[in-house]
């Protein structure tokens, strides 16, 4: 998942990068709102996290223009002015969620969550999948009730292909979406991640969850339980 | 309280004014009062010398008598018609122009026909005039046609009297007017000013009562001001008054604010001797840290949310319109609590309005209508109403609601932060606090959906 976080406060900054990268967010940041705004628009991102007051072009501009130039990922706003003309007039101009600072670390992690899900289309923080089930907030995967043990770039492959389920994701998109930018982009490794992760999810080949769209990309093929 | 200081610029005073106004319509009054009175006077002494005249003459007629030559008067009872260069002068002409007879008193005026002419009068008509004669200044004179019996020829019966005393008599008289009139303008004006000061007096009154209140000799405009000014004045103690509650209140909260952070700071210093004496930071440190810091958040939050409260002021307010706001406030919510599906239902009468401030109206929408949010479990119903100036509200949810015992306590006012748990949401305090702000009232109940209903009745 790759995000991005416009914020002018340095120390906040850094610490919210640092605390996102651990959950293994994918970071870009901003400090000033025509930078953010430059990214926003340049790039593809899974979610934003917004200050709302911003040097050079405030939080509620940024969000109005990302919206109307047609990004639609969500948007997360933070605020230090915790009243409610301030929230209504974030939420009305396009953002989605509010966090009221000073906030915990969690309570982004929570906040993000739950937005990437609902942007996927989600009610629950647990993705359902015939006999696999995702907890996005355990960071768990069990198959038919059984957990099983996964690691955090095999988990950040399955969460993304299924929160794009039946849709091609292609393999540079994948990488944009789950590396940095710096990352060494070889496609092997990415080849070798959906292999383990098929062994895993369905050992004796009986679902096959995960296509192969020769030349396009992958696709996660197993309808959800749940209504979307 | 310091107030700004108005353009000093401000071209000019009230008194200037009203000074200025009055003294240009003194000057056209008067002048054309002093007009029309000379007018007047001058009409009514020529008309007193032309009766004069006119009985010199029928003084003359009475004792005229004809003879072969002309006439003859023996005795003229005007002693002025026998005395040379008199200035009062007698003539009878006959119908040719011809002089028959002229006073001994015009006897050096070389007085000639050629000169004067006069129109012949009818039988029984007078007629004047006035005949500048070279070295004798100006003569008024009358002239009376009559006949004679046994005579066939009419005659004109003229006299005249010199000018000058008439004409002196008039610039006496003006000169007394202007006189008169000037002493007039400057009592008037004096008159004027001091009317002025004394009509204006409250206003100056008015200014230096502010400024004692400036400089903190006072509380308030004292003493009692003339009708026009009572609404300023009671608009003005009003928001002097408010402004004064209102420093009050963020005195008192500052004092909230600190007191209410001592406690947290003293438990986490406590921990911290604790960690010092070599108890290292185990579970139980941690755990009380983390606990005051979350406690000195909220209570700053709460105090924060209470200095915007305290910053309504209900004069000069544009009312709000209830329903676009809830809208717009529910329209956000449900963006926030999009997992839940909330159907919110709001029955908004017509034309319902907020007399206050908007932001608070926001504040007071927000915090009840998220606290719905939070805690109903599929819908939630708001009505709005008004009967006059009362904005009546209730917000109903099919949540858990609050148990009976607990409402007296929830809503307890000015339930100092330091009193609000850990964990506890703030908003339905903030809400007490801002519907007390504006003397409303507010109400626990049961909603027939299930949960709570706040109803709460604004202004």
């Amino acid at each position: 998942m790759r995000l991005l976080i416009i914020e002018d406060e340095d120390l906040l900054r850094a610490k919210l990068v640092k605390a996102l990268e651990d959950s293994d967010y994918v970071v870009d940041s901003a400090s000033d709102g025509k930078t953010g705004l430059f990214h926003g628009l340049e790039y593809d991102y899974d979610a934003a996290i917004i200050d709302l007051g911003l040097p050079q072009l405030d939080g509620i501009s940024v969000i109005k223009t990302l919206r109307q130039k047609g990004r639609i990922f969500p948007i997360l706003i933070l605020t230090a002015r915790d009243n409610w003309a301030d929230k209504v007039e974030g939420l009305d101009a396009g953002a989605d969620d509010y966090v009221v600072k000073p906030f915990q670390i969690e309570e982004i992690r929570a906040r993000l969550n739950a937005l990437l899900r609902r942007a996927a289309g989600f009610a629950k923080p647990t993705l359902d999948f015939g006999p696999l089930s995702l907890d996005t907030t355990a960071r768990r995967l069990t198959v038919n009730g059984e957990t099983v043990e996964l690691t955090a770039y095999e988990y950040k492959v399955l969460e993304y292909l299924m929160l794009h389920p039946g849709k091609v994701v292609s393999k540079s998109e994948l990488t944009e979406h789950l590396y940095d930018q710096d990352h060494d982009r070889d496609s092997n490794v990415l080849e070798v991640f959906i292999r383990r992760l098929r062994q895993k999810l369905d050992p004796d080949e009986s679902l096959k969850p995960i296509d192969t769209i020769r030349g396009l990309g992958y696709r996660f093929n197993v309808p959800p339980n749940t209504k979307r | 309280m310091s107030l700004p200081t108005p353009n000093a610029e401000s071209r000019y005073s009230l008194q200037t004014r009203l000074l200025l106004a009055f003294g240009v319509l003194l000057v056209l009054f008067l002048g054309l009062a002093g007009l029309v009175l000379e007018r007047a006077y001058q009409e009514s002494v020529e008309a007193a010398v032309r009766e004069r005249l006119q009985l010199q003459i029928y003084a003359l007629l009475g004792v005229a008598e004809p003879d072969d030559n002309g006439f003859y008067l023996p005795d003229v009872q005007e002693a002025r018609f026998s005395q040379i260069d008199s200035g009062l002068y007698g003539f009878i002409f006959d119908m040719e122009g011809r002089e028959l007879w002229r006073s001994p008193s015009a006897l050096n005026l070389s007085l000639s026909v050629a000169d004067f002419s006069p129109p012949v009068p009818e039988v029984g008509e007078t007629l004047y005039g006035v005949l500048d004669l070279e070295g004798q200044g100006e003569l008024i004179w009358a002239s009376y046609g009559t006949y004679w019996e046994n005579q066939e020829q009419e005659f004109s019966f003229i006299v005249m009297e010199s000018a000058a005393p008439t004409a002196a008599e008039i610039r006496e008289f003006q000169s007394n007017l202007y006189f008169w009139f000037g002493l007039l303008t400057i009592f008037l004006s004096i008159a004027q000013l001091i009317l002025l000061r004394w009509g204006l007096r409250p206003i100056a009154n008015l200014a230096e009562d502010v400024s004692a209140i400036e400089s903190g000799k006072q509380d308030e405009l004292q003493g009692s001001y003339p009708l026009e000014l009572v609404p300023v004045t009671h608009n003005l103690n009003l928001l002097i008054k408010r402004e004064r509650e209102r420093q009050q209140r963020y005195r008192g909260m500052l004092g909230d604010l600190a007191h209410s952070l001592k406690t947290p700071l003293a438990v986490m210093s406590a921990a911290l001797q604790e960690i010092k004496n070599g108890g290292g930071l185990g579970p139980q440190q941690r755990q009380d840290m983390e606990e005051q810091l979350a406690r000195m958040d909220q209570i700053v939050s709460y105090q924060l949310k209470r200095a915007v409260e305290a910053n309504q002021s209900r004069l000069l307010v544009k009312p709000v319109e209830v329903e676009p706001m809830l809208q717009r406030i529910v329209g956000a919510l449900q963006k926030v609590y999009r997992d839940k599906q909330m159907q919110a239902q709001c029955d908004v009468s017509p034309d319902t309005r907020f007399f206050g401030e908007e932001s608070d109206f926001m504040e007071l929408c927000g915090n009840l209508l998220d606290n719905a949010f939070k805690y109903g479990g599929t819908r939630i119903h708001v009505t709005a109403r008004q009967e006059g100036r009362t904005l009546l509200l209730d917000v109903e949810d099919d949540g858990p609601g609050i148990p009976p015992d607990k409402r007296s306590w929830v809503l307890e006012r000015g339930a100092r932060a330091d009193t609000v748990r850990s964990g506890q949401g703030i908003g339905l305090a903030v809400v007490v606090e801002l519907v007390s702000g504006y003397g409303g009232e507010i109400r626990i109940g049961d909603s027939e959906l299930g949960g709570a209903k706040i109803s709460i009745r604004l202004g």
